[in-house]
């Protein structure tokens, strides 16, 4: 515990420091790495969740996210209603969908090594992406609406003000997990389960609901933001792949089962990100900073072992 | 997952044998036959050299990364430097060894889905640099080749990788019959067994990564000299990495022969499926790999070398 709180305040100060410079040289760095930040901690939070959890790394995480931003854009389209609202049907529907995917294939290898259940995510995540490919074709679809581009100017620096509402999903989403996980009964079940599956069932708590549980709530999460992100970014079947990727690395940088500091993880993340978009050509070298990063937490963990 | 070796020797000979005639067929068939069969080794060859890492127990999903890396790296040299196609292969598979070394080097202190993920990353990290690039690689648009291997003629390229394809088959077979087998396979059943019996772990995996990763990037070469161009988006497609696991799988994992066997089953089926779905075919190799992980762990091969074994038990 009392090493964590160090990681947590070493993390918090760098990513401060590292926003308080920003804020002098340019503070649109700052402005937008907080925005990506946002939609990095929104999308990482329920695989953390699952991670911290059910222990099982969803390969099929990003890709669920994918599914969940077509269904929001059919339903808009169907219906005609706001992304925003969509977000509601959407996240049932996910829950529902999740509930499906979890019982039908991913719990029947809880028992098994990890590589299998590596393996049978990654097969969730191609025929997730498959099959949209398959009744969407891989054309790109966006929905154009106005609020998203509304723009405030502080001083002499304009920037657009829609994209907060991703940080404040995120510590939405974060406020709900956190109060869940803490004050309701269902919650504390699951962080023992977390903790410790087998005491837990010893106690008596019904194990295997409690992953379902969490499972479906992680990809109802994942459904609301879906529905977000169609508001802002246009989808194909293939923009899941990098979420998985970038999520995992975040919940590697926070510790597994260490929720709040996905956020600081993300901070650190989008503003990099941001940084390294504002130098000239630097934009297409910057999806190479999460990996830098793995790279990293890698290096310090085996280093920390060592000694 | 203690799959051991089989006793039996008679059906894997079997098996064998079948798939050298399957290889041998196309020789006497049309160049669409052999086209097919060109790509079927590719994967065959891809699906060999993931099975010959997954037998320590790495799961690495860097397929497509050193497939693309190769396939680069052959083109590159044949532009730039004038290799000769077969010596492009040789550099191609050089140069996928010695990147995968150094990455190696950082990425094995890693286990489980923290090593997963990461060489899931480096095939995107791959990708990123070569798109980038632009002054070496051309960026987006990519490479012609401005002579291909046997100047594209159909036969003497199939034969190529038919030949090709039994180098590793033999590459293979040799790794599960030495030292290194036993030393992978305990790593794979128990790791810190393996360390305190005085296995330097770090070392064989070091060694089977690089290998694993040289064949890759030939595999990718081989490709790239057969089709005569590379694009960052089809060099690094993710199917690389997709349809050779799912050929393994089908197959059966811890053997050669599993992956042969898949990939001549799934690599025929993908043909056929093509012609009638030519937009997400895909979806049935993700359908294949959840369905085996789910009721026939053990493959093919595994299947028949238990429905064998309960046979003799009864006798």
């Amino acid at each position: 515990m009392n090493k964590k709180k160090i990681y947590t305040i070493a993390g918090i100060s760098a990513a401060l420091i590292l926003s308080v410079i920003l804020l002098i040289i340019r503070p649109t760095i700052l402005v937008y790495g907080i925005q990506r930040a946002g939609i990095y901690a929104a999308i990482a939070l329920p695989m953390a969740l699952v991670l911290g959890i059910v222990h099982i790394v969803n390969l099929a995480h990003g890709e669920m996210m994918m599914v969940a931003a077509y269904l929001s854009y059919f339903i808009c389209t169907t219906f005609g209603i706001d992304p925003l609202v969509a977000a509601i049907p959407t996240g049932i529907i996910m829950f529902f969908l999740g509930l499906i995917i979890f019982k039908t294939s991913i719990a029947h290898t809880l028992e098994a090594p990890e590589l299998n259940q590596l393996i049978l995510t990654f097969g969730v995540a191609m025929v997730l992406s498959q099959s949209v490919n398959l009744i969407a074709t891989s054309q790109p679809r966006k929905i154009s609406l106005d609020y998203v581009s509304a723009s405030a100017t502080i001083g002499d620096v304009s920037f657009g003000i829609y994209d907060f509402i991703f940080p404040v999903l995120a510590a939405l989403f974060l406020a709900v997990l956190i109060y869940f996980l803490k004050k309701t009964r269902l919650g504390k079940a699951a962080s023992a389960v977390g903790q410790n599956p087998r005491g837990a069932r010893i106690v008596g708590i019904n194990v295997d609901l409690t992953y379902t549980i969490i499972f479906s709530l992680a990809s109802m999460i994942i459904g609301v933001f879906g529905s977000f992100f169609i508001t802002k970014f246009s989808i194909f079947p293939a923009v899941g792949g990098t979420f998985t990727m970038k999520s995992f690395a975040l919940v590697a940088m926070a510790g597994i089962g260490n929720l709040p500091m996905v956020i600081g993880a993300s901070l650190v993340l989008g503003l990099a990100e941001s940084l390294v978009m504002s130098v000239p050509h630097g934009a297409g070298w910057s999806p190479m900073i999460f990996f830098g990063l793995i790279i990293i937490v890698i290096l310090s963990r085996s280093f920390r072992s060592k000694q | 997952m203690n799959s051991t070796v089989q006793k039996n020797k008679t059906w894997p000979v079997i098996f064998g044998i079948l798939g050298v005639i399957v290889m041998i067929l196309p020789f006497f068939s049309g160049p669409y036959i052999q086209s097919i069969g060109r790509t079927v080794i590719t994967y065959m060859i891809l699906a060999i050299s993931w099975d010959m890492l997954i037998r320590s127990g790495q799961l690495s999903f860097g397929l497509a990364g050193f497939f693309g890396l190769g396939s680069y790296a052959a083109v590159l040299s044949a532009v730039n430097l004038h290799f000769n196609p077969f010596i492009s292969i040789v550099f191609a598979a050089l140069v996928a060894g010695l990147i995968a070394f150094l990455v190696g080097a950082v990425v094995l202190r890693l286990r489980g889905m923290y090593f997963a993920i990461t060489t899931l990353a480096l095939g995107e990290i791959f990708r990123i640099i070569i798109h980038n690039w632009t002054s070496l690689t051309g960026g987006p648009n990519g490479k012609l080749l401005p002579k291909l291997a046997f100047d594209g003629a159909s036969i003497p390229t199939y034969a190529m990788m038919v030949l090709f394809a039994l180098i590793i088959i033999a590459l293979s077979e040799y790794f599960k019959r030495s030292r290194i087998h036993y030393a992978l396979t305990a790593i794979r059943d128990n790791e810190i067994v393996a360390k305190s019996s005085g296995i330097n772990i770090y070392k064989y995996l070091l060694i089977a990564f690089t290998v694993t990763a040289a064949i890759q990037g030939a595999a990718g070469a081989g490709f790239a000299q057969l089709y005569g161009f590379v694009t960052p988006e089809s060099s690094f497609n993710a199917n690389y990495t997709l349809i050779p696991l799912a050929m393994t799988l089908l197959g059966g994992m811890y053997s050669t022969w599993g992956p042969v066997i898949g990939a001549v089953l799934l690599g025929v089926l993908g043909e056929f499926l093509k012609l009638y779905i030519p937009y997400g075919h895909l979806v049935v190799y993700g359908i294949i790999i959840i369905l085996v992980l789910l009721f026939m762990p053990w493959g093919i091969v595994g299947m028949a070398g238990r429905l064998l074994k309960k046979g003799e038990s009864h006798e």
